[in-house]
């Protein structure tokens, strides 16, 4: 067996076809997620009543269960148990909105909630009301150490969307496997294709690393 | 928190609360008039009972994979991360190397390339299930060595000091002074790791391995009827994956008492 | 001090956490212009009954009143208590994403309504005050303690409270700043500001104190003038405890 290399430009179009949609399918959960994301948490921090048992439930199950699981729930009974017909590629997108929104939700409720409280204490004992509080004082160093767990997040869900092609979602990893039984390049394609998801990940790593370690030398000042 | 508490309370908890209330329930409203009833008075959750043994088989194989992702994992992942700690550079490297090629590349291809891309380098096939360990082992220790890593550096550097000022040789070194404390700070991240594997088992269904997952596929192509199957299945892996958290608060509320005593 | 307006009330106050009750029956009165000092072993509750003065603290039995307004009461009241009267922290609770600017004009351009020319004016003049009218520009962890901890002063002042509360202001500054902060505060108090102060500073205690508090596991065991206090001691445990420290 060789790895023969030229075979790859001639397909280069489909690989891309799958790459764009790959890219596609996270910036829709991504969408999708965040606005379940801030319902969730919301009900996280409101810290009793129905909404917030409720998102606890939602933010650990969804975190808790298998994503291939959750996509082939999604895939084989939402249709059945609301008799619609839905694409493979929707029901791929919510079944990662739903990963991200609880994923998302868990990280924007550890910000807020690792707010210094010296300085809460400090911005209500001058009076500063509450609106200002939360949007000078809670949420920007709350974004800033959010960061690295959302970004490393986003490598997760990058990842995550590989696992749609076993629903025949037409992603890249779907297209390597397709390209393959055409052209019985199996290992080009697979190698093409995972240097091309280190390509995009591996830069998010990096910044993910970068901060992190600056967030423990700003808490070590 | 309590001014946290406070902030949010001042800020409209209460109103909150009624608004996610009413937006719950008109969203439980919404889902249960467009269910389709028939569908729903149709599900048979009993004539899953015939499939105990497949099912219990599968749970069986799932656990076993999750231990050794977490049992090879933690112990290769400890070697990686002192490797990180040797002198001898082009070692660090390829370490690193392997550390990053194995986190920022999907398991599904990594899995795919060790069963059908290997075999054809080598020439030696391997069947489903080993390529299936290899794959989640291989990943388990990169992403388990840098757990370590993380907890081996939070050691305060004064143990270190101390151990040479001491003059303690370097395996009790590392076996009695750096490792233990290390692992203590380890165990949430160690955790949450562990569940993080005992999902990744689940993505093995693409060869077959026989794990729950590849079970419910099974049943659901067999019976025509997903919907039980697979609810339960999702229902097991929760109920496993809040197990090993719960266990561990246990574990982790224990050595809290020990080290404050 | 009879006759002379109450600023703070506190009676038969008691707090609670769980099980612990960190105070214990405290009754007490600030007057107006008077600089009241708070001492006593750590975990006797002065910090606790600081921190109930701005709200910060619930308390479950007893009641308080600063400043004529009744504790909690409404939201409106106690942020109305909250923005007349000042609180300085031991740990100084800067905003660090913010300039010392933006940390000077965040309460009274939000809360009062203030202008950001008058907010601004207002802001070099404090600092000068303080001595750092130089630093208006950089970030709080450019700063060194005894700095930041003026800054935190300079912020409070900002609201013009009519009473100002300090938490242990010097507890977490390497000892060559703790001068550089007292002379601040001594500053204050001759010109009249009402103070209660939580302090280890025993000096700084004898010398701008009118009264000394004296607490111990909860309770308020003395209320002297500081030449008795220092001079003769009639509680046993104050007794100890002038003896550890002097």
């Amino acid at each position: 067996m060789t790895f023969d290399v030229n075979v790859l430009p001639t397909h280069f179009p489909e690989l891309i076809d799958g790459l764009l949609l790959t890219l596609r399918i996270c910036l829709l959960s991504m969408a999708f997620g965040a606005f379940g994301a801030l319902f969730l948490c919301l009900g996280k921090l409101s810290g009793r009543g129905s909404g917030y048992h409720v998102s606890v439930f939602v933010i650990d199950f969804f975190r808790t269960i298998p994503e291939v699981v959750l996509i082939f729930w999604i895939y084989s009974c939402l249709p059945l148990l609301f008799g619609a017909r839905l694409s493979a590629e929707v029901c791929g997108i919510m079944a990662l909105s739903l990963l991200v929104a609880a994923n998302v939700a868990e990280i924007m409720r550890a910000g807020v909630q690792s707010t210094d409280q010296g300085q809460l204490e400090a911005a209500m004992s001058l009076g500063v009301p509450a609106h200002t509080i939360w949007l000078r004082i809670v949420i920007p160093p709350a974004l800033q150490r959010m960061a690295p767990a959302f970004v490393n997040f986003m490598t997760e869900l990058i990842k995550a969307t590989s696992l749609l092609s076993t629903i025949g979602v037409a992603e890249m990893v779907y297209q390597a496997n397709v390209l393959g039984n055409r052209t019985f390049a199996y290992v080009e394609f697979l190698t093409l294709v995972a240097t091309i998801f280190f390509a995009i990940i591996f830069p998010l790593s990096l910044f993910v690393r970068h901060a992190e370690a600056r967030l423990a030398h700003q808490k070590s000042r | 928190m309590a001014a946290l508490d406070e902030l949010i309370e001042v800020s409209g908890g209460r109103t909150t609360r009624i608004c996610l209330t009413i937006a719950l329930v008109g969203v439980l409203a919404a889902g249960i008039w467009s269910l389709n009833w028939e569908t729903l008075l149709n599900l048979h959750f009993g004539d899953l009972w015939r499939f105990r043994v497949a099912v219990l088989k599968g749970l069986g194989m799932t656990l076993t994979l999750t231990s050794a992702a977490a049992a090879c994992g933690i112990l290769a992942g400890t070697l990686l991360a002192i490797v990180m700690q040797s002198p001898v550079r082009p070692l660090r490297w390829f370490v690193v190397g392997y550390i990053e090629l194995f986190r920022n590349t999907p398991i599904l291809v990594q899995l795919i390339w060790i069963h059908f891309a290997l075999p054809i380098l080598t020439g030696v096939p391997t069947t489903a299930f080993v390529s299936g360990v290899i794959a989640i082992v291989l990943q388990a220790s990169a992403y388990f060595s840098e757990i370590v890593r993380a907890g081996i550096q939070s050691v305060p550097p004064g143990y270190r000091e101390a151990s040479d000022a001491l003059g303690i040789p370097v395996h009790t070194r590392w076996m009695r002074v750096i490792l233990p404390p290390a692992f203590r700070t380890m165990i949430p991240p160690l955790v949450n790791m562990t569940i993080s594997f005992l999902k990744t088992s689940a993505i093995l269904t693409v060869l077959s391995v026989g794990e729950l997952m590849t079970v419910a596929t099974r049943i659901s192509n067999a019976t025509f009827r997903p919907i039980e199957i697979l609810t339960v299945v999702a229902a097991v892996y929760f109920f496993f994956g809040w197990l090993i958290s719960r266990l561990t608060g246990r574990i982790e509320a224990a050595t809290a008492r020990r080290e404050t005593r | 001090m009879a006759g002379k307006q109450v600023v703070i009330d506190c009676r038969n106050v008691v707090k609670r956490y769980g099980t612990f009750t960190a105070l214990r029956d405290v009754s007490t009165r600030v007057h107006k212009g008077e600089v009241v000092c708070v001492i006593g072993p750590s975990g006797s509750g002065k910090s606790t009954l600081l921190r109930a003065f701005n709200g910060l603290e619930a308390i479950q039995v007893g009641m308080i009143e600063v400043l004529g307004l009744h504790m909690p009461g409404t939201r409106k009241e106690l942020e109305a208590i909250r923005r007349r009267a000042g609180m300085v922290f031991q740990g100084f609770n800067l905003f660090n994403h913010m300039s010392i600017r933006e940390n000077l004009l965040l309460a009274p351009m939000t809360a009062l309504g203030l202008t950001r020319d008058l907010a601004d004016d207002r802001a070099q003049n404090l600092l000068d005050r303080v001595g750092i009218g130089n630093q208006i520009d950089k970030y709080p962890t450019q700063l060194s303690g005894g700095q930041q901890q003026r800054v935190a002063i300079a912020r409070a002042l900002m609201m013009q409270p009519e009473v100002m509360l300090f938490d242990e202001p010097t507890s977490a500054l390497d000892p060559e700043m703790v001068g550089e902060v007292l002379d601040v505060m001594r500053d204050l108090a001759s010109q009249g500001m009402t103070m209660v102060v939580v302090t280890h500073e025993m000096g700084f205690a004898r010398e701008v104190g009118d009264r000394i508090l004296f607490m111990a596991d909860g309770q308020l065991l003395v209320d002297q003038p500081p030449d008795v206090f220092f001079a003769s001691p009639t509680d046993e445990r104050q007794a100890v405890f002038l003896s550890k420290v002097l």
